[in-house]
């Protein structure tokens, strides 16, 4: 979940609420649904919060969120924008990988060091957040004082250039970097080049913005430094490029809005595409149609019409009643810092926390149903039942382990025909060497468990009843899924006997009949080991264990063990 | 008359005439005391003895009270040094007094107190005036302290013992002495003729069948000692708390749910309206396995999730503006979450069309590949409801699980907004700690959005929530560390030691 962090009394001049305390703002917070996590060492306060509501990622957007709580701002406001005097022409060659680029210019930001601040913050949480690590969407803000346009025609404008050039088709001096570097040395020895190679690493060619002065940009991955923004810049150039229009269109309407907020003024940029010319930042505003009675229905309480578009106007939205509509329905607008609102129950959704869900009365719903188990969990339940009254300890394992525990450790070989030797499931990633497959059996998992607790008294019984899976890839998802029952007895005079009595005591629980003809199994002692036949049909093994395993598992007494198939216990 | 040997021996000890205490008898009859103390009271039972109680009182000196004997009372000290420095002519300096007497620290305070009380002489501006008449031998707590030395308190005045127990140099201790007399029935059973009943270490199944169990005298155990604690199996203390969530559930009508751990990530994602470019779905955060993809899945259903995802649903829906490929739906990973379970449940897949009104659960273990730390394991059990019917509302959610909590001991449920991208509204859920008081995040809820239900093909609505189980167990039982039970490093040894829940 999404954290930024806030400054205090940032906070209370936006919002103009300068009496709250500290506590009353996180109460106030709260009730939005953004969560005090602590402060930051700046003493800035930490607030989670869900990653739907990205536009407020910043103090501005959490301020503007607030005065519509406190009902001090009220329906969708727009920002003014002058018209567009700058141009961002996009060349043939920009990567087909990005081929999408959006901005806008600001006028008179006169940014202090905590504004700029915020705005470095907002920029980089929506990086994270919507511009998925930069791949989807990523922002560079500029000094505008440092660009020099590009002469469009006669008319004047300038423009800037977006296109696409080689790793070593040009060099630039990066931000935190004293030296001419190419893009591809960039990547190789810029800290940042590092950090946002891989979003680029399968670019035919390379992102790079160019103003008459050459090139000035280097997006996805860092801006030059001749445009670097400090608390002295008044106008910006703020471009983005992306692989998805409307995403960055949106994450250049959050910015806009943050730096409206703070006094600056818009002004449109025209983006000229080979195929055709569009102005941004496009501010937008969609309607949708929700029925009185879904509101209602939803949020189980009963509102009249006009309480209803007060609640929409305290979340920030427009609301007036569709006179077409058959029913009581309200087209809702919605401002273009919105990129949440993906259907009406979203506008449902506002309307209940303007409203303030926590002045919902509960209540138990009036339906009837009847509960029950499945029957494969209850068969579950009943065996282990059986062993622990048979003295075992009942344990709960990992079902990923690594596949020398699996195998190795146990003298198995993968992709041998005995109880455990089933084809691996590896992880494609796995997290540790610990975790790298699922197991294909228990009973390696229950050797473990001997192993860690040699310090503890014995004799240790355990037994555990659990999830093994191989592959077969007749089975629809290619994983063989079963639940398996597998018991150890460690004592000084364990005995296959030991365990075959136990085998016995479960199927006579079970009602099920028990044969075990001699076997051979690479984790036991030859002619102490014979397969576990439910039923007439082969569901596991039983034995003792092979002093080279008990040896492996640094044990110093025998051990005796079974494990099958749980479903043996079914009958049928 | 046949009797128990200790019996028989302290009745023969025993006279008609002197009554004997238990320690005289325990000498006669060399038992231990309490032996004969246990044989003396059966015997009383039986009217063979008669047991008088009588109270004595025993004083020791304390440590304080044998330095005294030894060095003298401070005051008395005072005074000798008093008399030598001539204070029976003329007052003397105290100071000087004290030096001469080798009194220090709080001794001197005792001294000065006692000396004044005692008549010794009088202290006044700093000064000591003795009195010439004083007779130092003659000191009856001097005196005292001796004889209690001696063992002979009995011969000092009541007075004076307690006045040397508040000063805190005699402890007095009171005890019970029990005497022994023999009653006429007890002697008459003498004459009569006593003998010792055998006595024997266990009962035998030959005792049993020939009768001889009535005539004998089981051996006593010391029945307060620790015996070897017996070793047997317990349910895991996890499987125990899920057995205990099952039944509330079960109880408030919802069937249990079953299904693959490994499945494909249409059934884990897709269907509930995560953009496949969402950062959960990310290599990081997802275990996905290195297997061919799911051979099938309803087609239909496909091209329906592949609509909500792109276009929305309904006349004002919007969809994501993320890349979606069939190829990445079949890829087949572990389960985040069991809502996979509830995925294929709503679709009719799992069991067919379910008609409302319906509510489902599992207690099933999921895979998460982002934290580790004591209350987050690579694997954990969620617990997953999920409550279908018409026209159900945030406070039907509300009172559900207000009332599930409440099975659980948990009230004061609050109910944070929250964003989960397959239900609107969500929730997260907040319960205040029974014990601490504090609030803590219980679970996330919500009703699910209807670009999850349309494509199932549900037209009412489904209100649903998950929790992780050992949250609920860390929160209920004061487990700090997981991974002390879950897990190929647990400790047997807690495991053995966990209270069992009821």
């Amino acid at each position: 979940m999404p954290v930024v962090d806030v400054d205090p009394d940032e906070l209370r001049r936006l919002t103009g609420k300068e009496e709250k305390s500290d506590d009353q703002l996180k109460q106030d917070l709260f009730g939005l649904g953004l969560e005090y996590e602590g402060d930051t060492e700046d003493g800035l306060m930490q607030l989670e919060f869900g990653p739907d509501r990205l536009d407020r990622l910043s103090v501005e957007g959490v301020a503007r969120s607030l005065r519509y709580h406190y009902g001090d701002d009220r329906g969708v406001a727009v920002p003014k924008t002058n018209d567009p005097d700058w141009t961002i022409e996009v060349d043939e060659s920009v990567p087909e990988e990005r081929p999408y680029v959006t901005g806008a210019v600001i006028r008179g930001a006169n940014l202090s060091e905590k504004g700029l601040d915020s705005i470095i913050q907002l920029q980089e949480k929506l990086h994270a957040t919507m511009g998925r690590k930069r791949v989807k969407g990523a922002i560079g803000i500029h000094d505008l004082t440092m660009l020099k346009g590009e002469m469009l025609n006669e008319e004047g404008g300038n423009s800037i250039t977006y296109k696409g050039i080689d790793p070593d088709g040009d060099t630039f001096v990066a931000l935190d970097s004293d030296r001419e570097l190419t893009p591809g040395q960039v990547l190789e020895e810029h800290p940042t080049g590092r950090k946002y190679a891989d979003v680029v690493a399968d670019y035919d060619k390379l992102p790079a913005i160019y103003d008459e002065l050459g090139l000035f940009s280097f997006p996805p991955v860092i801006n030059g430094r001749r445009t670097e923004v400090s608390t002295d810049s008044r106008d910006l150039f703020v471009e983005l490029t992306g692989t998805d229009q409307w995403t960055i269109d949106h994450m250049c309407n959050i910015i806009c809005y943050a730096l409206d907020a703070r006094g600056a003024t818009i002004e449109q940029v025209e983006v000229d595409y080979p195929d055709g010319t569009t102005v941004k930042p496009d501010f937008d505003v969609r309607t949708k149609t929700v029925t009185h009675e879904r509101i209602e229905t939803m949020l189980g309480i009963d509102l009249d019409e006009r309480e209803t578009i007060d609640l929409f106007e305290r979340s920030g939205l427009d609301a007036r009643l569709d006179d077409e509509a058959e029913e009581t329905a309200y087209e809702v607008s919605i401002p273009p810092y919105r990129v949440d609102v993906l259907h009406p129950v979203d506008l449902v959704d506002d309307v209940g926390r303007a409203y303030g869900f926590n002045d919902l009365v509960p209540r138990y719903p009036d339906v009837g149903t009847v509960g029950g188990r499945h029957e494969r969990s209850t068969l579950e339940d009943a065996a282990r039942r059986s062993l622990v009254g048979l003295g075992f300890e009942d344990l709960l394992n990992f079902h990923m382990i690594s596949g020398e525990e699996n195998y190795e450790r146990m003298n198995v070989e993968a992709g041998s025909d005995v109880v455990g030797g089933g084809d691996p499931i590896d992880i494609t990633e796995p997290y540790s060497e610990d975790y790298t497959q699922l197991r294909s059996w228990a009973l390696p998992s229950l050797m473990m468990v001997l192993e860690n607790n040699t310090h503890r008294a014995y004799p240790q019984d355990l037994a555990e009843i659990g999830l093994a899976a191989e592959r077969d890839d007749s089975e629809n998802t290619n994983v063989a899924e079963h639940r398996t029952v597998a018991g150890v007895l460690a004592r000084y005079d364990a005995t296959y006997e030991d365990a075959k009595g136990r085998l016995q005591a479960l199927c006579r629980d079970f009602d099920v009949e028990l044969e075990t003809p001699a076997t051979e199994h690479p984790s036991f002692i030859s002619g102490r080991v014979a397969s576990v036949v439910v039923d007439g049909d082969e569901v596991g093994v039983v034995g003792e264990l092979h002093p080279k395993v008990l040896v492996e598992h640094d044990l110093e007494l025998p051990v005796a063990a079974f494990e099958f198939r749980l479903d043996a216990l079914a009958g049928e | 008359m046949r009797l128990p040997e200790s019996q028989v021996a302290v009745l023969e000890a025993a006279s008609a005439t002197d009554a004997q205490t238990i320690d005289q008898l325990a000498e006669a009859t060399s038992l231990k005391p309490e032996t004969v103390t246990g044989a003396a009271f059966d015997l009383r039972d039986d009217g063979l003895v008669a047991v008088e109680e009588t109270v004595e009182t025993s004083a020791t000196l304390t440590d304080e009270g044998e330095e005294y004997l030894a060095d003298g009372l401070p005051e008395v000290r005072l005074y000798r040094a008093a008399l030598d420095a001539g204070a029976d002519e003329d007052p003397v300096e105290m100071g000087q007094l004290i030096g001469a007497s080798g009194l220090g620290g709080p001794k001197v305070q005792i001294a000065l107190s006692n000396f004044a009380r005692k008549g010794y002489g009088v202290i006044d501006g700093g000064k000591v005036d003795a009195d010439p008449d004083a007779d130092p031998d003659a000191d009856e707590e001097a005196a005292a302290l001796a004889a209690v030395a001696d063992g002979d308190a009995g011969s000092v005045d009541d007075a004076v013992l307690d006045q040397l127990e508040s000063r805190g140099l005699v402890a007095r201790d009171e005890r019970t002495v029990r005497s022994v007399t023999l009653t006429e029935d007890g002697v008459t059973a003498l004459m009569e003729g006593v003998e010792a009943a055998q006595t024997v270490d266990r009962l035998t199944p030959e005792m049993l069948t020939t009768g001889e169990w009535q005539d004998v005298e089981f051996t006593e155990y010391n029945v307060e000692a620790d015996a070897p604690t017996a070793q047997g199996g317990k349910t895991h203390i996890l499987r125990q708390t899920a057995d205990r969530v099952k039944d509330t559930l079960v109880g408030m009508g919802f069937k249990e749910m079953e299904g693959p751990h490994a499945d494909a990530d249409f059934w884990i994602n897709d269907c509930l309206f995560m953009p496949q470019d969402h950062p959960a779905r990310t290599h990081w955060d997802r275990f996905a396995l290195d297997v061919p993809p799911i051979h099938e899945v309803p087609e239909d259903l496909v091209d329906r999730v592949e609509d909500a995802h792109r276009n929305g649903v309904g006349e004002d829906g919007d969809g994501y503006h993320s890349p979606w490929s069939e190829d990445f739906a079949r890829q087949v990973a572990l389960r985040g979450h069991t809502t996979s379970l509830s995925m294929r449940y709503l679709s009719g897949y799992a069991q067919g069309e379910l008609e409302p009104p319906q509510r489902y659960f599992s207690v099933e273990k999921v895979y998460r590949n982002d934290t580790l730390d004591p209350t987050h394991l690579l694997e954990f059990f969620q617990i997953e409801g999920w409550v279908m019917a018409e026209d159900l509302s945030v406070r039907d959610l509300m009172g559900t699980f207000e009332e599930f909590y409440r099975q659980f001991g948990i009230t004061d449920i609050q109910f944070k907004p929250h964003y989960n991208p397959y239900t609107e509204p969500s929730f997260e859920l907040f319960g205040r700690h029974p014990e601490t008081g504090e609030m803590i995040e219980i679970g996330n809820s919500g009703m699910f959005r209807p670009e999850v239900l349309e494509p199932l093909g549900v037209e009412c609505d489904v209100m649903a929530w998950g929790l992780a189980l050992e949250r609920l167990l860390m929160l209920m039982y004061g487990f700090e560390d997981i991974r002390d039970v879950h897990g190929t490093l647990c400790d047997l040894e807690l495991l053995r030691e966990t209270e069992v829940l009821h």
